[in-house]
């Protein structure tokens, strides 16, 4: 990797030459991505190239076979999920994790659990300490269902609620505990135009000079506008990266997509 | 499963608790049995001191259920952990309850915390055999261990909690406390991160990994607390029944602990755990008089625990697929 960054410049998340198999079937091939901070990166590519599992190499779900992975300069690859989620990588995934249990706002609270510093003293018994935490603790949740305009289902089980606005809880609790990256798995699914043009105004809201965020999508609109850069997955490879202007230009990716794959 | 069932004005999050109608049930109820030994005879008041401390033992294994969606057919070591040290700190150093109870509780803590770490893998049925072995190795434990535990015929427990007061209203006004602070400290804890986090851990242990969560501590840290819980109810069922012996825990024992708990819906509160409490407590009565009948009750019970925790779980695995695509 790259000689170790300072800890003051920006942090970029890097793939190098991911192979990722399970069995016989190669899921992703040689795959090297460099995302960067500042700019919202673009994920796209039929179903089944491998989206979803470059996502998991990159939070630790699944380990790669061969390739390097480093955050900032710090080598990810033999790090577990909550290892890479305390150097500030979230993410939401495509089928919601949401726990049924809990409401919008505590599933919200879910994605604030590193920060937390009260002990299980607190977790029994009503002390000042814990009770100041979990109250900026609710404040931080409601700022994320704020920021994508879900405060009024704050109290409600995600059973009562449509898909559209569980993905947008899901989405909240990835923003909420602050990251450093913030990796998307089709956040716009399942939304109605209202609701992804909101998402997409708080995605842009979101954007910072230290903050990777990769957005993985169908919807090829929001991509085109969304992106500063877009890779394109096919089989498990990058068959091309660049500006949307770039990429919706390349002859491949015209192939694949008028090819009858565009849900 | 939660107390706060205002839906319509989030920002003000503990603004209408103590208006919230099952909040004032409940605080009706404890009012009702705080005056309760005024006016009921001494045999209720010894069952009820009985259930009191048979409640907390059944919201161990709720919590189990609940946070760790684990089933235990073995708690009655841990409570037994808790009752046997109230009785042998009795005998051995003189000491009354409240050195007991502590004592208990850190010896199911450090107890659930030596049988979850090498279990930590463990779970569904496997862990459920693994938690019956407890219960089948613990009387052999005990009759071997004679010296300390007083073998089959067990120890007695006579120190008064509080020196001079009546024994019969001492008693039950301590389980009552005991189980009212068990069930306040867990409607805090559904509340706290590591609640929030055992319950994200027990839907989507995967994901949970993601937000720093791992399935390693969830599963010690739930195992440990019900383990606690368990040995602390042991502790007030050794002095609410003034004696501990082997066979007040046995495999059935641990049974109907998980009976209980699944009588009371695995609820947390206050109301289903008194509902598991009295059904510990006045079922073993009754079995017992039935005489030729018992094996056969006894296999009924079984089989209707066998049917309930199915039908639990097939529903539970509905309504969680629901929000699903
Ligand atoms: N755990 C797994 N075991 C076996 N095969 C897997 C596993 N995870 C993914 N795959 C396979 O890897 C391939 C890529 O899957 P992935 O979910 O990454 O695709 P995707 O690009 O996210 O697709 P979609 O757009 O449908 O979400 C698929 O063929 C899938 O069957
Ligand atoms: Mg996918």
């Amino acid at each position: 990797m790259t000689a170790i960054e300072n800890r003051s410049v920006p942090q970029r998340l890097r793939a190098e030459n991911l192979r990722l198999s399970f069995g016989a079937v190669q899921v992703l091939k040689d795959v090297s991505v460099d995302l960067e901070p500042g700019r919202i990166t673009g994920l796209i590519g039929p179903n089944g190239a491998g989206k979803t599992s470059l996502f998991n190499c990159l939070t630790g779900l699944y380990r790669a076979q061969l390739g390097r992975i480093a955050f900032g300069g710090v080598p990810l690859e033999t790090l577990p999920p909550h290892r890479r989620a305390a150097l500030g990588i979230s993410r939401s995934f495509q089928h919601m994790a949401l726990c049924p249990d809990l409401t919008v706002l505590e599933n919200v609270m879910v994605g604030l659990t590193l920060e937390r510093r009260s002990g299980w003293a607190n977790a029994f018994l009503p002390l000042p300490s814990g009770t100041r935490e979990d109250a900026m603790a609710r404040r931080k949740a409601l700022a994320a269902l704020e920021s994508l305009g879900i405060t009024a289902v704050a109290e409600i089980l995600p059973a009562e609620l449509p898909p559209g606005t569980l993905r947008l809880v899901e989405i909240a609790r990835a923003m909420a505990g602050n990251p450093k990256a913030l990796l998307l798995d089709e956040p716009a699914a399942g939304l109605n135009a209202v609701e992804t043009r909101d998402l997409m105004r708080a995605l842009q809201r979101l954007i910072r000079p230290d903050l990777v965020v990769v957005v993985v999508e169908h919807d090829m609109d929001l991509i085109m506008q969304l992106c500063d850069r877009i890779y394109v997955l096919s089989f498990g490879q990058i068959i091309a990266h660049g500006t949307p202007a770039e990429v919706r230009a390349d002859p491949e990716v015209v192939r694949i997509y008028l090819g009858g794959d565009d849900d | 499963m939660s107390d706060l069932t205002q839906t319509e004005t989030p920002p003000q999050p503990f603004a209408n608790r103590a208006l919230d109608p099952k909040t004032l049930a409940t605080v009706a109820l404890v009012g009702l049995l705080l005056v309760l030994p005024f006016g009921a005879g001494g045999y209720l008041i010894y069952s009820l001191s009985l259930c009191f401390a048979n409640a907390i033992g059944v919201l161990s294994v709720s919590v189990l259920v609940r946070y760790g969606g684990e089933v235990s057919i073995g708690h009655s070591f841990f409570v037994a952990l808790g009752a046997y040290a109230v009785a042998i700190l009795e005998k051995q150093a003189g000491v009354g309850f409240f050195v007991g109870l502590p004592v208990a509780a850190l010896a199911g803590l450090v107890g659930g915390l030596v049988f979850a770490y090498p279990s930590r893998r463990l779970s569904g049925i496997y862990l459920a055999v693994s938690t019956m072995a407890l219960a089948l190795a613990l009387p052999e434990i005990l009759v071997h261990s004679e010296r300390f535990t007083g073998g089959f015929e067990g120890l007695y427990v006579a120190l008064d909690p509080l020196a001079g007061l009546p024994k019969a209203p001492q008693r039950y006004y301590l389980a009552l406390a005991l189980l009212v602070l068990v069930c306040l400290a867990l409607a805090r804890l559904r509340k706290s991160p590591q609640g929030l986090a055992l319950l994200m851990a027990r839907a989507h242990p995967r994901a949970a990994e993601a937000f720093g969560i791992t399935r390693g501590w969830a599963r010690i840290s739930v195992f440990a607390l019900s383990a606690t819980l368990a040995s602390m109810s042991g502790a007030m069922v050794a002095v609410a029944s003034s004696a501990v012996s082997p066979n007040s825990f046995t495999l059935w024992s641990a049974i109907f602990l998980l009976v209980g708990s699944v009588v009371s819906l695995n609820g947390l509160t206050l109301v289903p755990a008194l509902v598991g409490g009295a059904f510990l407590t006045l079922v073993p009565n009754y079995l017992a008089g039935a005489g030729d009948w018992v094996p056969v009750l006894y296999g009924a019970v079984l089989l209707g625990v066998t049917l309930a925790v199915n039908s639990a779980s097939d529903l539970r695995r509905i309504l969680t697929r629901g929000g699903r695509p």
